[in-house]
């Protein structure tokens, strides 16, 4: 039952950050640059 | 209804400043030109209907840059309500330049004299009334580093942009200029919709502008005509007609200033008396040297590698004594039990060796923890007999028995795990991969944040500005422009805003170059790598990562002379033009929010990307084949693991760099993934065979740890940058040229390094030191051969 609930929560965050990540990238941004790149595309 | 107010003046006058302080917006704010390189909108925080646009810094609206284009063509084509031209008014003379042309668009215009608390310091007057009669729009004194003036220059501007009614140039040309002019309306612009904007356009016109005769889509027949009253100015006034324009503009500016500033009577100002010391042209490098060996000394080998410790060994570790109460306490206890038990150690090692008892003083061995060096000490058997009585009498001592002690986050999550019976697989999942691997990564945020204040410190006082006009000195004698290194000024930060920043290099091979050569400069992602690297396999020496900056420097300039002098990249470097803004104190603010923004970045990545690479590195390390069958691997089969067979099968490309071991070669293959993930996966595959540092120290000699650095250094960059350069590029061919480059030279260098270095190291002459000696003499011709396309 431990077991389970750890792989729950352990997919719920990597769906988040799977999911935060495409949502940033068509924002325009990228986590791996500190900028606010909206305007450049420079990581697209 | 909206109101959209531009911000637009010369580089570097403090427009993103107040950019910043009028929308309570984030943006990057360096004391050098070229911060800005497109456009940005804010809100206004005063009134959310008002919208501020911080244009590119420009001297004139002539497309002579990137940024004179982009900030032009906004103004033109957007046509903001209203601009605020924001001037430093410690140098109106040249800020008035751009400021008689803007005028001059048919657009509202408010002056904003910024810097005024400098201005007054210096003990200078500019009569703002005066200036504004001159001028003909309204001209406020205002110092957006101070907040001051703020709330008036957005409320005349907001006015004037309301009221829509532009102001018409005070400024009349010479009588034989005016006359080509009104014939230049009248043939073409007459029936522009916007007849506010056509004086403009007439000047530009008579300038020979190209792109503005494009834009109206002139008939060779009309240009023809505009020629002839061109010519005609042109020789009764002597001289060209861009050359006329610019002239009579200063003259006018001339006048302005006359009747409206009164400077202070003094010699050098503070900055002159710096800058006297500072961009000397003989100790302008060696400060430099010492400047950025301080920083990184302090940011890896003191300061930060305190807190880094603390970080790794406490937060991310065991634990820590909380305010260090007990901490010394439980060190003495444990170096005197460590003492003995390596007394008793060492007299077993004797035995078990020789199988008999020492029979008088004997010898046992010593590990330095800091640089893994073994020294023998001597003891007798009445020492072994007391340290053996209090080995049996004692017990180890436990942290937690001392002063108040705070568990890891390791500790807190393995014991969690134990409480709800976890699973094995998915502990190791947890421990082993999430937590040792993001821990590893930030663990060493204390050392990136110190780095981060002092460089942020640097750029904020005008010193940086400085180091680019000392390198165009030194990057001039072969064949660059100073204006490359402002790329890789930005490129300390991350290398994805460097690569961009080298758009505002006008000769297209000299920014192709700094596209490619940009991230050789250590990015603060590759500083966990520098600390991990020179705190496991060289003891914490202080020279590592200072050498690392050094390492790049002397990349980017030996590429930029071997690439320069090749057909693709020959050619005279770009004028290199930069003014070097005064000296100041950054606020606080500015400083810690600088450091913030960067450092919070680099948290966000190692909860994201560095996140999810763990997972897939564990599973690849603790999973594969045995015995014909996929299985979970023990600890000591993870030789047979997913990663181990990547690596294996790519390892010999590294052989010849001595860290051609399946471990160091995927490490070198994540860190393309983000650089960070170097540390995160050393610390998954060595933390399985015990401690990471131990293992790692025993996996590299000297001069392999040291190839390994340099190569991971300069080799390609992550995909995001690698991203960036393909944009940037446009060219799918010039993007491999630029990534084949970097890792081909990383390679030659790591060579070099390895097979030379193990010379100096005592690893001896070896057939690949001839292979070493022979990538110098070919590095040296390229250096040095004959330059056939520049002259």
């Amino acid at each position: 039952m431990g077991t389970a609930i750890v792989i729950l929560i352990l997919a719920a965050i990597v769906g988040a950050i799977i999911r935060s990540l495409v949502k940033a990238h068509k924002r325009g941004e990228h986590p791996a640059c500190g900028g606010d790149c909206s305007h450049c595309g420079g990581c697209h | 209804m909206g109101i959209r107010i531009a911000l637009a003046g010369n580089p570097n006058c403090g427009k993103t400043t107040l950019f910043n302080a009028l929308t309570g917006s984030n943006q990057f704010v360096g004391n050098w030109p070229g911060v800005t390189v497109e456009y940005k909108e804010g809100k206004y925080k005063g009134d959310k209907e008002v919208t501020i646009v911080d244009l590119p810094g420009i001297y004139s609206l002539s497309p002579y840059t990137l940024e004179e284009v982009v900030s032009r063509n906004y103004l033109i084509d957007e046509k903001p309500d209203a601009i605020i031209n924001v001037i430093d008014g410690t140098n109106l003379e040249r800020n008035l330049y751009l400021t008689t042309q803007i005028v001059e668009l048919g657009i509202p215009v408010v002056i904003a004299i910024n810097m005024m608390d400098v201005v007054e310091k210096n003990g200078d007057k500019i009569y703002a009334k005066k200036l504004s009669e001159e001028i003909g729009v309204p001209v406020i004194e205002i110092s957006a580093l101070k907040n001051r003036g703020l709330k008036e220059i957005v409320d005349a501007a907001v006015k004037a942009g309301k009221e829509a009614n532009p102001q018409s140039p005070k400024h009349r040309f010479d009588g034989s200029v005016e006359h080509a002019l009104a014939h230049i309306e009248e043939l073409c612009l007459h029936n522009i919709d916007d007849e506010n904007v056509q004086r403009w356009y007439s000047i530009k016109l008579f300038e020979r502008d190209e792109k503005i005769q494009e834009k109206l889509g002139l008939s060779s027949d009309v240009i023809e005509h505009i020629e002839k009253d061109i010519k005609s100015c042109e020789k009764e006034m002597d001289d060209d007609s861009e050359s006329i324009i610019t002239g009579e503009r200063y003259n006018y500016i001339g006048t302005i200033i006359n009747g409206c500033v009164k400077k202070a009577a003094k010699g050098l100002t503070t900055s002159d008396k710096i800058d006297q010391i500072v961009t000397n042209r003989f100790l302008a490098l060696p400060i430099f040297a010492v400047v950025m060996f301080i920083v990184y000394y302090v940011s890896v080998t003191t300061v930060g590698s305190w807190a880094t410790d603390w970080a790794n060994d406490g937060v991310f570790g065991d634990g820590w004594h909380l305010f260090a109460i007990g901490s010394k306490a439980y060190t003495e206890a444990a170096d005197e039990y460590t003492a003995n038990q390596l007394i008793v150690d060492g007299y077993d090692l004797i035995v078990e060796e020789t199988g008999a008892e020492p029979t008088g003083e004997f010898e046992y061995p010593v590990e330095d923890e800091e640089t893994a060096a073994v020294e023998y000490e001597k003891a007798t058997l009445d020492d072994y007999e007391a340290a053996k009585a209090y080995v049996e009498s004692n017990e180890e001592p436990d942290p937690a028995n001392y002063g108040v002690w705070i568990p890891g986050i390791p500790v807190f999550v393995e014991a969690g795990l134990d409480a709800i019976n976890c699973n094995d697989v998915v502990k190791g999942l947890i421990l082993d991969g999430i937590v040792a691997g993001v821990g590893a990564v930030l663990g060493f945020v204390p050392q990136i944040l110190v780095l981060f204040i002092f460089l942020a410190f640097l750029e904020a006082c005008g010193y940086m500005a400085r180091v680019a006009f000392i390198m165009d000195r030194i990057f001039r004698k072969f064949g660059l422009s100073g204006k490359s290194f402002i790329p890789m000024l930005i490129g300390t930060g991350c290398g994805i805003p460097g690569i961009m920043a080298s758009r505002t290099i006008e000769n297209d091979r000299d920014r192709k170059m700094t596209i490619m050569t940009t991230t050789f400069i250590p990015c603060g992602a590759k500083l966990p790598f520098i600390a991990m690297v020179a705190g496991a396999i060289f003891g914490g020496a202080a020279w590592v990562a200072p050498s690392a900056y050094f390492l790049g420097i002397f990349a980017i300039i030996t590429s930029g002379i071997m690439l320069k002098k090749t057909k693709m990249f020959a050619g005279d470097p770009a004028p290199f033009v930069m003014e070097l803004p005064a000296y100041h104190w950054p606020t606080v603010g500015n400083v810690l929010r600088s450091m913030w923004e960067r450092g919070w970045s680099f948290i966000k990545k190692a909860g994201t990307i560095i996140l999810l690479s763990t997972i897939v590195v564990w599973f690849c390390t603790f999973f594969g084949v045995v015995d014909g069958a996929f299985t979970m691997l023990e600890e000591d089969q993870i030789d047979h693991s997913i990663l181990a067979a990547i690596g294996k099968a790519l390892a010999w490309i590294f052989i010849p760099l001595g860290f051609g071991d399946w471990e160091a070669t995927v490490a070198s293959i994540t860190g393309l993934v983000a650089k960070e993930n170097i540390v995160g996966t050393l610390a998954i595959i060595y933390g399985a065979s015990g401690d990471v540092y131990e293992t790692m120290r025993s996996a590299f000699t000297n001069a392999s740890g040291f190839a390994f650095l340099a190569f991971n250094l300069l080799c390609a960059p992550c995909f995001a940058a690698m991203g960036a350069i393909k944009r940037e590029m446009n060219n799918t061919k010039w993007f491999w040229r630029a990534i084949g480059y970097q890792c081909g030279f990383a390679w030659v260098i790591g060579l070099i390094i390895y097979q030379v270095g193990k010379v100096f190291t005592g690893e001896g002459f070896t057939f690949g030191t001839i292979f070493g000696l022979a990538a110098i003499c070919c590095l040296i011709y390229g250096l040095v051969r004959k330059d056939k396309y520049n002259k």
